[in-house]
């Protein structure tokens, strides 16, 4: 749990910060919700080109895998120009993909409008929203972060209606152009992300909460690399990639727990959302009711979002907001156990605010946790990888679902396989950062008791040596993750 | 040659038809003729051919591995009662006027009976929200094991007893369940009836309004999913009258349950207003009202270029705000 910051100065928790977070949720907003908002337009398009279901349904596909997909080189950019420029290019690219869209011809050339160009706005337009509020907040930041992530909902919530009025007034094409119009406001939030550094401020040498710098293996480094540094003469092609994009974090402890305990997460995260209304349905509840629950899952969302935000940001929460997270998940999944005892409509009721709920939990923290494992400087990178990592499992999940429900015919296999995987999802989390938080206790220990010798002025490279020599248990760091849980084991027998 | 399937006797209603199939295996591959004994007992057998009987009888043989053979008679009659005889035979002089075949035509017989079809007297009773149908067999000549009512390839009743008369009854009014229903009684042959529920064209608007933009081909639809059919539909526009296929603008397409107006190159003025759908059957009329808009090309261009324009002025305001706070703010 960070009590130092990594970036070189302080943040300023607040202030034009809160700026910064009204802008961020705008652009989140977008980024998450436009592709859900664009399916009011499906039927109206597949009647226009004369096309199935599934290949309307590739446009949003395609949207949502680039937004994702697109992370890493979100990240190379915003670690080259900043957050500022980033944004606005990708508003200007999301306006200028849906306002070309609003003339295509073909379904060819709507895929290419709508799903790449837009897509890859929207991924140049999320990425920098999650990272500038890291470098904004530091003492505030799941306030900051739930308020941010709060904008998702309340996008939905207005653009669902809002393309409704659009379409029903203007046509698609028309609608297509005035949405061109409404993406450029990302440019205007994008303008508010007035960029933040150390300045004209030394690079501190401070040790980064993993210290885990040091032991990056073959990459030979001087100092903390998440700033650019002037010494660009030894540095070969791999450590320049690493500039851009840090793949160190591959062998961060806390990033690869993060990883996979998110991969799996997303398999079963926004399956019980995409057929929540199909299963009301299917359970004999009209069309506008099954609709009413969607909305009643969108405002619990809404609320719960800044709420844990503060809750996160508590005393008693912060340092251990890992476990916090990690039960979030777990009770995600156990809504989804329980849903197929709710067969009435009160039952689904009570469903979905409690999945509202839990939903806005997991959202809240979900880029949070990731700062607070990887600090502030490194998640930029972090950020970038761990979208392109959660976009198959993401595009992967509704279909999944799909099929179960296909072949078993029964709505029930769904939600369980969704609830188990989320269950086992928050059990993992949960038991690798109890052991990450005990490793970092006795990193934290052994640094304070180095602090103290008088010949602790010494230089980085040294003291990565000393530090290969004194901590066995740092081994496990380096060997594949299979290995670590044995580590684990080793670890509990052996201290 | 010998039989490898042979004919079976089977009993029918007059104005059914009934099948009749016959295979056989020799070598060399053998001929199949079939012959016809009526129940009159001066009748002598005579043979069938295809087309025989002002075209009732049809006969279709394969001769590949071995011979098949089915014949076919439609709208039986009681004189088509008797026995059918599928007769087969591979000797070379079989047809010979004069020699006699050394090997006689082996043959397999199947009886016909054909029984007058009974009455049955169809119903329909409506009551306060119900509609009640009804089949009775007016002299019932075959034991009846059971009742069966169907509509649209579905079961809708079904039961055991051996009652001359069966009834079903639907919750709701005649204009929403109309239709074909069969009642079917369980016998040997089993009897058919049919009822239906007409009522007058139940049309309704695909969309009670409609958008176009100017220039595209706007499509106005109407339907009736009603029974009977609709013979003839037509379109008006109030002020216009009667809107006529082909002429101008317009192009109709009907069918018994929907029609389409489309009206190519949308004008805003001449095109925009309400349109009348009409259609006829034989129990009356219906309509319906489609309102069509039409959009102007630009409609969507000037919220768009509002929104451009706020978006602009929003940036330039940002930015001019941080240059001046610029000097006064002490870098972090």
């Amino acid at each position: 749990p960070p009590v130092l910051s990594d970036l070189g100065y302080v943040p300023p928790d607040g202030g034009w910060g809160w700026a910064v977070v009204f802008g961020a949720s705008i652009s989140i907003g977008f980024a998450f919700t436009f592709p859900k908002a664009f399916t009011i337009y499906f039927k109206e398009i597949q009647a226009f080109f004369n096309i199935s279901y599934s290949q309307i349904a590739w446009t949003t596909s395609i949207m949502c895998a680039t937004t994702y997909g697109g992370g890493p080189i979100s990240s190379i950019l915003v670690n080259r120009y900043g957050s500022r420029p980033v944004v606005m290019f990708g508003g200007l690219l999301c306006g200028v993909g849906m306002i070309s869209a609003a003339f295509c011809t073909s379904i060819l050339q709507l895929y290419i409008c709508v799903g790449f160009i837009t897509g890859f706005g929207l991924a140049l337009n999320l990425q920098p929203s999650v990272i500038i509020i890291g470098k904004y907040f530091l003492k505030r930041r799941p306030i900051a972060n739930g308020l941010a992530m709060a904008g998702s909902p309340v996008m939905l919530c207005t653009l669902a209606p809002l393309n409704q009025f659009l379409f029903d007034n203007f046509g698609w094409r028309g609608s297509f152009l005035i949405l061109g119009a409404i993406l450029l406001n990302c440019c205007v939030a994008g303008a508010l992300f007035r960029p933040i550094g150390p300045g004209t401020a030394p690079v501190k040498t401070q040790v980064t909460e993993e210290g885990k710098d040091a032991l990056k293996g073959k990459i030979t480094e001087d100092g903390p690399m998440e700033n650019k540094t002037e010494e660009e003469g030894e540095k070969d092609c791999f450590e320049k990639v690493n500039q851009y994009l840090d793949f160190s974090l591959f062998k961060h402890r806390g990033f690869l727990i993060y990883l996979i305990g998110n991969v799996l997460m997303f398999l079963g995260f926004f399956a019980p959302i995409v057929f929540l209304a199909p299963y009301a349905k299917h359970t004999g509840i009209d069309e506008y009711s099954a609709a009413f629950l969607l909305s009643i899952l969108a405002i619990v969302d809404m609320v719960a979002r800044p709420t844990t935000g503060i809750v996160a940001n508590s005393r008693w929460v912060r340092p251990r907001i890992q476990y916090f997270f990690s039960f979030a998940i777990a009770f995600n999944g156990a809504c989804h156990l329980l849903c197929p005892l709710a067969s009435s409509y009160t039952g689904l009721i009570v469903y979905s605010s409690f999945f509202g709920l839990a939903f806005g939990m997991v959202c809240a923290m979900l880029f949070e946790t990731l700062m607070d494992l990887v600090g502030a400087a490194r998640f930029t990178s972090a950020v970038g990888l761990v979208t392109i990592a959660e976009c198959c499992t993401i595009l992967l999940g509704p279909p999944i679902g799909g099929i179960l429900i296909d072949t078993f015919g029964d709505y029930k296999y769904m939600f369980i396989k969704c609830g188990a995987v989320m269950v086992l999802a928050g059990t993992f989390l949960f038991i690798m950062n109890y052991y990450n938080y005990r490793m970092l206790a006795k990193e934290e220990k052994e640094r304070k008791a180095k602090e103290e010798d008088p010949k602790s002025v010494r230089t980085e490279n040294e003291g990565k040596k000393n530090w290969n020599k004194d901590s066995i248990q740092d081994g496990p760091e380096l060997e594949p993750l299979k290995e670590k849980r044995e580590g684990l084991k080793k670890e509990m027998n052996g201290t | 040659a010998g039989f490898i399937k042979s004919p079976l006797s089977q009993k029918r209603l007059a104005q059914d038809s009934v099948e009749l199939y016959c295979e056989a295996i020799g070598n060399p591959i053998p001929e199949i003729q079939w012959w016809f004994e009526g129940n009159d007992p001066n009748e002598t057998h005579a043979q069938l051919w295809d087309g025989a009987r002002q075209d009732r009888v049809k006969i279709n043989a394969t001769y590949n591995l071995h011979s098949t053979s089915t014949i076919s008679i439609a709208n039986l009659t009681a004189d088509d009662s008797g026995m059918y005889e599928c007769r087969a035979s591979n000797d070379p002089d079989r047809n010979h006027l004069s020699k006699s075949p050394k090997v006689k035509w082996i043959r397999s017989q199947a009886n016909v009976f054909v029984i007058e079809r009974p009455e049955i007297v169809t119903n329909v009773t409506v009551g306060p929200d119900k509609v009640t149908l009804s089949c009775s067999i007016s002299a019932p000549q075959l034991p009846i094991t059971g009742h069966k009512w169907i509509h649209k390839e579905k079961t809708l009743q079904e039961d055991s007893n051996s009652g001359a008369s069966t009834s079903y009854t639907i919750e709701g009014t005649m204009e929403e369940h109309s239709g074909i229903y069969e009642c079917i009684f369980e016998a040997n042959p089993q009897i058919r009836g049919q009822v239906n529920i007409s009522v007058p064209p139940q049309v309704t608007a695909y969309k009670k309004s409609e958008h176009g933009n100017e220039g595209d081909t706007g499509v106005l639809t109407c339907k009736n999913p009603s029974f009977p059919a609709v013979t003839t539909w037509s379109w008006h526009k109030s002020g216009h009258g009667r809107l006529e296929n082909a002429s101008g603008r317009y192009i109709i397409k009907s069918s018994g349950n929907k029609t389409e107006l489309r009206i190519l190159k949308l004008d805003i003025e001449q095109d925009t207003g309400d349109y009348f759908c009409n259609a006829t059957n034989s129990l009356g009329t219906g309509d319906a009202t489609v309102n069509l808009r039409v959009r102007s090309r630009l409609a969507a261009l000037w919220p768009f270029l509002g929104i451009v324009a706020e978006v602009l002025v929003l940036v330039t305001i940002i930015f001019i705000y941080e240059k001046r706070r610029k000097p006064d703010e002490v870098p972090d």
